[in-house]
């Protein structure tokens, strides 16, 4: 293994390599403390898949409660003892679900498992590199993600429970331990976990630049570049850049908590009597917080994009619609995803002059997304369409992101904003524009590059049912919270039984818990199916079974630690050179031929 | 670097750095950028709070006391000194730099040690300089009482000046007997000191007649965020000056072995003073923010 | 100088002979020590303005503005001659300063929202203003008037 490191590039893989010793590899030094990108990026995706399922769980609770706040379920309370006491699901423990499955979600899914997983595992293969630019750090970058994880599932079993203001963590509410249970330990916990990630998410981000950057194979010009790396590098720019603002957040809240300090907190009474803090500004923290979660979104959104983009061009046999124009959209959301930050936050009290600033620049916003959902669109039409499980989810992400991003234009304007602000219709956006949108691009990448992650396919008709009862699901749950949003019903209530024009849609809610229990359950099945599939899944035979051209279905059916045997091969044209001259698909390591038509 | 290779080579088409630089120096740049976005917002959090109040300290009448000069009001002195001895330690590590490139062991040695005792340097001034700040209480007024407070996480002495005597003549009716022997000894009536031993056998209502209430310059408290502002950031950043004090020895201690020289080359010692300079950076912004305006 | 173990690095830096560097850096260095001393002296003539009768907010916030733009001159030294950015690729550069042009509005808009937030207490919160308006500014502005100036 290690002769095929020292070839060419190897050297530039790290420092670790060059001293040619031939280190026979272990167990742990194969499978827990690897360097190994590919191994890496399973380890994100595997931990992210047990986050997945935590995360999921939470929301089935939850949903449980929302569906049925007057029955009781004796079975909650043998698992969760006080917290769901006479089998109800208890306020503070309502509370610490709602927050963790956002935090879980957000972060611990769709941020280190979904980009931490196909950065890892893409880049080196779709740039032409041996590794990573520091397979040295990209291995700490895991385990700093380990280390949040762990912090924050030992906060699940704190006395007092896991963080519970929401994943926004505004304060009052988190800067005060007397505030509520979950603003005790829980909070702290939730506060180092997360600087924890934020160290891991910094340690990936600058490894994956400096990966794009300089390791590119000889011929790999930028332009070359497969869509995939251009989303994960704009992502990898955008955490590098917003979450060390979450971290300063992070930081201050914590003195706030713990130090006396008052930077968020002003004229706080607490039973009668008013606390010393005097100055500060919760705003202020709602500033910070935003200027990284705004571009969290995107974080979240982009390396679906990306994946979507490249999946949708080799299942319908098509070049890419406009890759420029991709290129250019992907670009400007990356622009404006750091401008944006205060529409979360027209209801706080903002200045309104500022304020029509953001929505002007929030509204900007429509115009890549558009461009990039007409060159989806127009990449599948008349293709020679292939539906592959991966297909049908990046086609579902298209819909999704459709569906999720026009109501987005509504609570871009903060005239409307004003009335939607806080309501279901809000949890109805963002789940399907940047949750169940990014987990469908997950999706797809997870089923269309298992066969190089694992040598194995996933089971197509298992593949099938997953995909048709997710979709349909997704809009069965969110749809009808667009309605709920509109009606004024307020989103983290526990019980809105007691408020006439709150409990208008009791059967809606009942119906939206048990769709969401069986979409909960289809995902276990694809869990299922992906344990399956690793040791008992149809054998792959064909070094690029979707006849694509990019890098990857270049190297051994089982790459090595260095990915090719023998020297990296050299690039000639771009990516997406399907369907031309008549031929099905031109892998990016074939020369221009004599007289070929240009693209 | 001659402009001609440059225009002649195809710096995107792959193979190679478009940039011709190492990784580890291209992450070492991405990493400050990332840093300086925690700078950033810490820096902006201020600005806005310090927007966000009517009256914010002067920092010329905060930061006044100069190591071994008593009371005497010396506006900027101190930092000033603190200034020069990062601007000079970054010279030092530039010539460490620079003696890398030439493969220069000794030359290293020399500007890495010289660099490794002006970040101490510095970090003993900012040890004085929070001491003294922590320390050294300053008579405010608050609820109809005098204090004597220093400048802390959750505290600031450094209000606005109580002109108003009648209510400070009310308000030392109230306030406690050290307070006041403190007061009547360090701002006697008529400038003639009395020992403090004298002063603590007195009762509350002589101790009231003696105190020149014009000199005191007693203040109202200020924005509490001042203090947490200042020490957060001000620690934040010397918590980067002790790391590259760590980094440098550590860079110290392998050139003294060798390890560059059997390298081959001395770029790490190229990182370390990217980051050298980065902290060096940041002072000049938090100088600014903290000292100047 | 060489450097085998980076293949990405194609062409030879190319560094200045020992006389130039020196140079270089002496001149860097004594321009830095002359700005920072620029700087102090406007900050002590901000303190001696401070202290007068009426102060000037005007000429103190031209002050002000004085030392931010010497404070950028300083970090355009440190960061092209002191971290050799200015002898690196334009492309390079262009990676490091286009990002830093996010500050533009991080810093405008937190700003503006740090003001308008002093100006709704003032408006809308009788206490704070009491109890935090300097009592000099009390006394100049009885009415409510929105402040300008922002700083103190």
């Amino acid at each position: 293994m290690s002769e095929v490191l020292n070839v060419q590039q190897g050297m530039a893989a790290g420092a670790v390599h060059h001293d040619g010793h031939h280190h026979h590899e272990t167990f742990v030094s194969k499978y827990i403390f690897s360097q190994d990108h590919k191994t890496i990026a399973k380890q994100f995706l595997i931990t992210g898949i047990i986050w997945a399922i935590i995360g999921g769980l939470f929301s089935v609770l939850f949903r449980l409660q929302l569906g049925y706040p007057e029955q009781s379920f004796p079975i909650l309370e043998t698992f969760f003892g006080n917290w769901a006491k006479g089998g109800q699901i208890q306020p503070e423990f309502y509370y610490a679900l709602v927050t963790m499955h956002g935090t879980v979600l957000v972060f611990f899914v769709l941020t280190a498992g979904l980009s931490g997983t196909f950065a890892n595992f893409l880049i080196p293969l779709q740039v032409g590199a041996r590794d990573m630019a520091s397979p040295f750090l990209n291995m700490l970058s895991y385990w700093f993600f380990f280390l949040a994880s762990v912090i924050m599932l030992s906060s699940l079993f704190i006395s007092t429970g896991p963080a519970s203001g929401g994943w926004t963590i505004y304060p009052p509410l988190s800067a005060l331990g007397e505030a509520s249970s979950g603003s005790k330990l829980g909070m702290d916990f939730w506060l180092v976990s997360m600087a924890m990630f934020i160290v891991s998410s910094l340690l990936g981000g600058i490894n994956y630049i400096s990966t794009i950057l300089n390791l590119r194979t000889k011929g790999m010009s930028m332009t070359r570049l497969p869509l995939t790396i251009w989303a994960l590098f704009f992502t990898a720019v955008l955490g590098v850049l917003s979450f060390p603002v979450l971290l300063s957040g992070a930081i201050l809240l914590l003195f706030d908590r713990n130090l006396g300090t008052s930077f968020f907190l002003s004229d706080i009474v607490v039973n009668g009597q008013i606390l010393p803090n005097e100055g500060g500004s919760a705003i202020l923290f709602q500033h910070l917080f935003w200027f990284l979660g705004h571009p969290e979104v995107y974080i979240i959104l982009l390396p679906a994009m990306g994946m979507v983009s490249e999946i949708l061009s080799v299942n319908s046999r098509k070049p890419i619609f406009g890759y420029m124009a991709m290129l250019g959209s992907l670009f400007a959301i990356t622009i404006l995803a750091f401008l944006v930050w205060a529409h979360h936050m027209f209801v706080t009290g903002l200045n309104p002059f500022l304020g029509s600033i953001f929505v002007l620049l929030t509204l900007l916003i429509a115009v890549p997304s558009a461009i990039k959902v007409f060159n989806w669109l127009t990449t599948l039409w008349r293709g020679n369409i292939r539906f592959t499980p991966a297909t049908l989810f990046a086609i579902g992400f298209v819909s999704l992101f459709i569906s999720g991003g026009l109501t987005g234009i509504f609570l871009g304007n903060s005239t409307i904003d004003i009335h939607l602000h806080d309501t279901m219709f809000v949890v109805a956006h963002f789940h399907i524009v940047m949750g169940v949108a990014s987990m469908f691009g997950m999706f797809a990448g997870i089923y269309h590059w298992f066969p190089k992650m694992f040598g194995r396919y996933l089971n197509n008709t298992l593949g099938y049912l997953h995909f048709w009862v997710t979709i349909i699901g997704a809009y069965l749950i969110f749809w009808p919270m667009h309605y709920q949003g509109l009606a004024g019903i307020p989103r983290r209530y526990l019980d809105k039984r007691g408020w006439v024009s709150f409990n208008q849609f009791p059967e809606l809610d009942k119906m939206i818990t048990i769709v969401s229990i069986v979409v909960f359950a289809v995902q276990l099945m694809f869990v299922f199916n992906f344990i399956y599939s690793i040791f008992k899944g149809r054998k792959v035979t064909n070094k690029n079974p979707w006849g694509a051209n990019t890098l990857e279905w270049t190297t051994p059916l089982r790459p090595g630690h260095g990915n090719w045997e023998g020297e990296i091969p050299e690039v000639h044209r771009w990516a997406y050179d399907y369907g031309k001259d008549g031929r099905e698909f031109i892998p990016q390591v074939e020369e221009i031929g004599e007289g070929e038509s240009k693209h | 670097m001659a402009t001609t290779t440059v225009h002649q080579t195809k710096w995107w088409s792959g193979g190679k750095s478009p940039f011709n630089m190492e990784y580890g120096k291209l992450m070492m740049w991405y990493f400050l950028m990332s840093d300086a976005f925690t700078f950033g917002a810490f820096l902006i959090s201020y600005g806005s709070i310090r927007f966000s109040q009517n009256f914010w300290p002067d920092p010329n009448v905060v930061f006044n006391a100069f190591p071994g000069a008593g009371h005497a009001n010396l506006p900027l002195a101190f930092v000033s000194v603190m200034t020069f001895i990062l601007i000079i330690s970054s010279v030092t590590m530039v010539l460490a730099v620079h003696a890398g490139h030439k493969g220069d062991k000794e030359g290293v040695i020399k500007w890495m040690f010289w660099t490794i005792i002006g970040g101490l340097a510095f970090l003993g001034c900012q040890a004085w300089e929070w001491h003294h700040l922590i320390t050294g209480e300053h008579a405010v007024l608050v609820d109809g009482k005098i204090d004597l407070i220093g400048q802390t996480m959750g505290g600031n002495p450094w209000g606005d000046l109580v002109e108003d005597n009648t209510a400070l003549t009310a308000a030392l009716n109230n306030t406690s007997h050290e307070t006041l022997v403190h007061l009547a000894h360090e701002y006697p009536t008529g400038g003639t000191v009395v020992a403090m031993e004298a002063l603590e056998k007195m009762s509350d209502g002589q101790l009231a007649g003696m105190v020149d209430i014009t000199h005191a310059h007693i203040r109202e408290t200020g924005p509490i965020a001042f203090g947490g502002y200042f020490y957060g950031i001000t620690g934040f950043h010397g918590f980067h000056v002790f790391s590259g004090v760590v980094i440098n020895i550590i860079m110290l201690i392998m050139t003294q072995k060798d390890v560059f020289k059997n390298r081959g080359h001395y770029l790490m010692i190229e990182k370390a003073g990217l980051y050298w300079h980065f902290v060096d950076l940041v002072w000049v912004f938090v100088f600014l923010c903290f000292y100047l305006i | 100088m060489q450097h085998p173990a980076f293949e990405e690095v194609t062409v030879h830096h190319h560094h200045e002979d020992d006389a130039t560097f020196k140079k270089k850096v002496r001149k860097t260095t004594i321009l830095l020590s002359i700005i920072t001393i620029i700087e102090l002296a406007i900050g002590l003539t901000i303190y001696t303005i401070h202290k007068g009768e009426s102060p000037n907010a005007l000429l103190v916030l031209m002050f002000k503005g004085a030392v931010c733009i010497l404070t950028l001159a300083k970090a355009y030294y440190i960061v092209s001659v002191f971290m050799h950015l200015g002898d690196e690729i334009r492309n390079m550069i262009m990676t490091i300063v286009v990002p830093l042009m996010l500050f533009v509005w991080f810093i405008i808009a937190f700003i503006a929202d740090g003001n308008s937030y002093k100006n709704l207490r003032n408006t809308y919160d009788k206490h704070f203003e009491e109890t935090t308006m300097p009592a000099k500014h009390h006394k100049a502005e009885a009415a409510p008037v929105e402040n300008k100036g922002g700083k103190e």
